[in-house]
């Protein structure tokens, strides 16, 4: 399976200064990506430290699979889950830490939502309400919970969705990076299938893009980093009230049949590098 | 006697005293608390006196009261309560003089709205204290816990029952799926189940799932009961208290 990737990243069309941050890291299949908040430009350092933290630790758990692991290990999370999951604690310790030893970073902090791919596993780790979706058979699924109050009291029955949306009180967030000195770091496993489109973006395009409108954009345009520019140039019209950050990964199926299969052997045969006709 | 103050972000717009009559409270210039921004709806809300506790009641309002950030459609209030109405907000004086219990979270943490914020674990706690109390008090009845769970009708499968835990949860041969279909001409993805806020909707995959009969045109949401086939394969939606 071919992985092909695309990202993108917008100051907004009402804020001064961008304060999301993320990563794509094609060697590992890794992608973060971060929304920070705080004063002046504290937010910024809020979610490039919890993005380098977490891109960091994988690396190095990558290096060096017995590389120690933050925290007590969960059961039942492959190697790939747990170092993400040690990785976004190390993250909010970082963050945290920073904020205490420099009396102008007071109150920063970053929501956090990372995607890592080892085969066709997904590890999918979250703190804040940047989301990850998933778009497969066309159907576009939600594959993180936003911490949000306004999402807490959808899930305890106060409000319905669509009130969510209206709800004034949409940037009231329950859980974050770097604003305690621990903090709950959601987990996800989610095997994958040809064909997959996964996005993770910060709520600067949720809140301006509707979940269709986004399901069809990733229909419409095959490409991904086309995609990605595409859907920040869709929040921007919506209003661009936040920083908006997309990225968009797309998993393409092997092409099938006798064509293929010669032109790959001649391929292999062809170069000294075997990997040449991967990228 | 009992009072409310209608307050902008930190400054004081009106003070007026609830009496025998309900104090109306809307965007129209006839309310006793008028509220002048175009969230707030002509007739949104009352505070009144009923049987001796003070009670607050959403007019049918577009964009909703909140009482210390619970939507509420009617609910009593205490001393040092917050009514939200759009950016403003009433704070409740039901004594007169006593001492405010609740240290409102918007009095800590005063700032813009639109900022984004995060209640610390503490005041958190106590938001959801409120939140369990207000259960009791207005007719949101407080959460069980509720487990879903897929139970197994007929067909082959490698389990008779499962518990839904993750936010996707697979139906089909793929060794990944979290319901694992048997037999030669399974799909390897036949359908999935995915975990919103407000419940669980089934959507196609390889086969399009008959949801009580029907075949599901999109996402559709699994109410306790539900009868599912998909691929040959009978499945239950229950929701476990």
């Amino acid at each position: 399976m071919q992985i092909l990737t695309g990202g993108a990243t917008h100051v907004g069309m009402v804020r001064t200064n961008n304060e999301d941050c993320y990563r794509i890291v094609a060697p590992l299949n890794l992608y973060v990506l971060a929304d920070g908040m705080g004063g002046e430009a504290h937010g910024e350092v809020a979610s490039a430290l919890a993005v380098e933290t977490v891109v960091k630790h994988c690396i190095e758990g990558q290096e060096n699979p017995s590389a120690p692991l933050l925290g007590e290990p969960k059961p039942g999370l492959n190697p790939k889950s747990q170092r993400l999951l040690s990785a976004i604690h190390l993250a909010n310790q970082n963050v945290f830490q920073s904020a205490e030893e420099h009396a102008e970073q007071e109150g920063m902090g970053a929501t956090l939502t990372a995607a890592w791919i080892d085969g066709m596993h997904l590890s999918v780790g979250h703190v804040g309400d940047s989301r990850l979706y998933l778009l497969r058979t066309g159907q576009l699924q939600q594959l993180t919970s936003d911490h949000s109050l306004v999402a807490e009291q959808v899930r305890r029955g106060i409000l319905t969705a669509s009130e969510a949306e209206q709800s004034n009180l949409q940037s009231v967030l329950l859980r974050a990076l770097g604003t305690q000195p621990e903090v709950e770091v959601d987990i996800e496993q989610v095997p994958l299938f040809p064909g997959d489109v996964l996005l993770l973006c910060s709520d600067g395009l949720t809140r301006m893009v509707t979940e269709p409108e986004i399901a069809g954009t990733l229909q419409a345009e095959p490409d991904p980093q086309r995609a990605a520019e595409k859907l920040v140039e869709h929040a921007n019209e919506g209003g661009g009230i936040d920083n908006v950050s997309v990225i968009v990964v797309s998993l393409k199926p092997e092409p099938k049949g006798w064509f293929s299969w010669l032109r790959r052997g001649a391929q292999k045969s062809a170069g000294g590098n075997g990997s040449a006709g991967g990228q | 006697m009992a009072k409310l103050s209608l307050m902008f972000e930190q400054k004081m717009v009106k003070e007026v005293p609830v009496g025998s009559r309900p104090v109306r409270i809307g965007r129209s210039p006839d309310n006793d608390l008028v509220v002048d921004n175009l969230a707030v709806s002509n007739d949104h809300a009352r505070v009144y006196f009923e049987s001796g506790r003070l009670v607050v009641e959403d007019r049918g309002s577009l964009n909703g009261t909140f009482v210390n950030d619970l939507r509420v459609e009617r609910a009593t209030l205490h001393d040092g309560d917050s009514i939200w109405i759009g950016k403003h907000h009433i704070k409740v004086d039901a004594t007169g003089d006593a001492p405010l219990p609740y240290e409102s979270r918007r009095k800590t943490n005063a700032g813009s709205i639109n900022e984004t914020m995060v209640l610390d674990t503490k005041v958190r706690r106590d938001m959801l204290q409120q939140a369990a109390a207000m259960g009791e008090r207005t007719q949101f009845a407080a959460g069980r816990i509720k487990v879903p769970t897929i139970v197994v009708l007929s067909g082959r499968t490698d389990s008779k029952e499962y518990i839904l835990t993750n936010k996707l949860t697979t139906i089909g041969k793929s060794a990944m799926a979290t319901i694992k279909l048997r037999g030669w001409f399974k799909p390897q993805m036949a359908a999935q189940i995915n975990q919103r806020d407000d419940g669980y909707y089934i959507g196609s995959g390889d086969k399009v799932p008959i949801v009580n009969g029907v075949s599901i045109p999109g996402p559709t949401k699994l109410d306790d009961g539900d009868l599912v086939e998909v691929s040959g394969v009978r499945l239950n939606f229950i929701v476990r208290e």
